[in-house]
């Protein structure tokens, strides 16, 4: 059985329209997009929160939109919990009346958490007596994660739950995402912009432009695609490589990725896993020989896999065990006559790394 | 049965707490009313919202005394209205103290609904949206969200269409007349007495005691602005 079944078009009163046809049974999907694109609004429609002009949505064979049927269920009555961007905790409310909320309202709860068990997991055990107004975003975003968990969703969609917070943070709320996917296995929907969440958390990545499904499918293909790599305020691609081992020798932190050592920046080293190290395809050197005497500690050979020319950049993918990308202008593509299959090193500065759980 | 205070005389004790007892009624019954409007006012776009507001308004910029002959032509017995009222419920409005309160709550319902749609604007209407993706009917979010996230607009709003009541003049005096000890509301006392000879003296007592109230009522609100303003610091 389909875990959501969506068909909708919509046209908007600014001239936006919406057509598109999905169907999910991923357990983490991710909804990527550039902003606008109507990643949002699918969202709210399958949330009950607005209302297509057409369309039909079911979720785990439950009919919750049928405008042909003339069926619309309400937002209550859908077992679809939200994840806002904002959070949107109630501010009279103190935390623990606030994660109670669905818990005490939702009429027909298919799944009944165990609230000791899901403020461990998020670790806000400490956070219950207090008002949302005194929380740090992060706690914020662990409040309404567990808000809309202990209301005994079918389906848990998130809206962009990371834009808000700032970059050490949101590594630290994407681990707890993951942790309460792994916990409890509900189906989640997440929208993002962002190609870091999308690699490091889905499973599934469904690319919508302009209210059109571009496509759908595992991350490692939808992401090369070259698409993505032309939206500007998508904040990617962003490296991630995931470490195999990590470990200390002689002061110095080495992590080993695809066969190859990488020297980390000097800082306290975390043994969380699974750990990334991120850094932007800018910050990648290509030279078709390696090089000695260079200043830059780590030289990752690999092969060009692709090579994709967007608006003045030219995107390569390295295969070195996993993708990198590097970005080069054209003059140097040409220079170096990059082509599929060609061997070439990669130069990366420990500066431009950063070790991320 | 009137107590002894040194300070009023028996008529005037009269004129004060049939007052109070007025704007009290009058704000009380026109709460429900007021926040259902208010609401339906800040989140609605229906097209004919423009025409419910200009309605809610009229009794700010008509004439009192327009409007107190508007509520005695609707609610006499002789009108369909009145005669229900009277027949069913034994209620008389005309020259009746419920006159003064129907005129009082007509006059302040749009200062009431006013207070209590910016509460209601200044609440975010998505954390109603979140309350009914969590499960929460329509009415539960209204009662366990925007309800009492708007509550000090209700309070302002009560206050406001409270201190009012108790200087409404023209609509009382229209449809409740001024008959003493029974609908002589304190402004219709301060008439009263100025249009006797000697009474112009006499009104000063009454005059003073409905500034008093006044500044009472702004002072009131004015702590409780300030409590919140403290609150949110």
């Amino acid at each position: 059985m389909s875990l959501l079944e969506f068909e909708c078009q919509h046209l908007y009163p600014d001239g936006f329209s919406l057509d598109l046809r999905l169907n999910l049974e991923a357990h983490f999907a991710a909804l990527f997009g550039p902003s606008g694109s109507g990643k949002s609004s699918i969202l709210s429609m399958i949330a009950g929160l607005t209302s297509p002009k057409e369309g039909r949505i079911c979720v785990a064979g439950q009919t919750l939109l049928d405008t042909a049927a003339g069926r619309c269920l309400p937002p209550e009555a859908r077992n679809v919990g939200v994840v806002f961007q904002d959070s949107l905790l109630f501010p009279h409310l103190t935390v623990e009346s606030n994660l109670r909320y669905g818990e005490r309202w939702r009429k027909h709860k298919r799944r009944a958490l165990d609230f000791a068990r899901v403020i461990d997991v998020l670790e806000i055990a400490a956070l219950l007596d207090r008002y949302p107004e005194g929380l740090s975003g992060g706690e914020q975003q662990r409040v309404g994660l567990g808000r809309a968990l202990l209301s005994g969703p079918e389906l848990l969609l998130m809206d962009e739950p990371l834009a808000s917070l700032d970059a050490p943070l949101k590594a630290r709320v994407l681990a707890y995402l993951e942790r309460v996917v792994s916990e409890w296995g509900i189906p989640t929907l997440f929208v993002t912009h962002a190609q870091a969440e999308v690699r490091r958390a889905a499973d599934w990545v469904v690319l919508i432009e302009n209210g059109r499904l571009l496509a759908d499918g595992i991350p490692e293909e939808v992401l090369t695609r070259p698409e993505p790599l032309g939206w500007t305020d998508s904040a990617g691609p962003v490296n991630l490589l995931r470490v195999e081992e990590i470990e200390e020798q002689a002061g110095l932190a080495i992590a080993r990725v695809g066969g190859h050592r990488i020297q980390l920046p000097a800082g306290p080293l975390s043994h969380r896993s699974p750990l990334f190290i991120q850094f932007s395809p800018a910050a990648v050197v290509l030279s078709r020989n390696d090089v000695k005497d260079l200043s830059s500690r780590n030289h990752l050979t690999g092969q060009v896999r692709q090579l994709i020319q967007i608006s003045g950049d030219v995107f390569v993918a390295v295969d070195v065990g996993q993708i990198l990308w590097a970005v080069v202008t054209p003059e140097a593509a040409s220079d170096l006559e990059l082509a599929i299959g060609l061997e070439v090193t990669c130069l990366l500065k420990v500066h431009s790394l950063s070790l991320i759980d | 049965m009137t107590p002894n205070i040194p300070l009023l005389s028996a008529e005037e004790w009269a004129a004060l707490s049939l007052s109070f007892q007025v704007a009290l009624c009058a704000a009380s019954a026109g709460l429900p009313i007021a926040v259902l409007t208010a609401y339906w006012l800040a989140r609605s776009r229906s097209p004919i919202k423009w025409m419910v507001d200009a309605l809610v308004n009229l009794p700010l910029v008509m004439p009192p005394v327009v409007t107190g002959y508007l509520l005695l032509i609707c609610f006499s017995p002789r009108s369909p209205v009145g005669g229900f009222l009277a027949s069913w419920f034994g209620v008389k409005i005309v020259f009746a103290w419920t006159g003064a309160v129907l005129a009082a709550a007509v006059v302040s319902f749009p200062l009431m609904v006013r207070a209590i749609r910016l509460a209601f604007q200044q609440t975010d209407p998505r954390l109603e949206s979140a309350a009914r993706s969590l499960g929460a009917g329509p009415l539960t979010a209204f009662l366990t969200i925007a309800l009492p996230l708007a509550k000090r607009g209700l309070i302002a709003g009560w206050l406001l269409a409270f201190a009012r009541s108790l200087g409404e003049f023209g609509a009382t005096i229209m449809v409740a007349g001024n008959i003493s000890g029974q609908t002589r509301t304190m402004p219709l006392a301060v008439f009263s007495l100025a249009n006797r000879a000697e009474g112009m003296d006499q009104a000063w007592r009454l005059v003073l005691l409905s500034i008093l109230l006044a500044c009472l009522a702004l002072g009131v609100s004015e702590l409780l602005e300030r409590r919140h303003a403290v609150h949110q610091r």
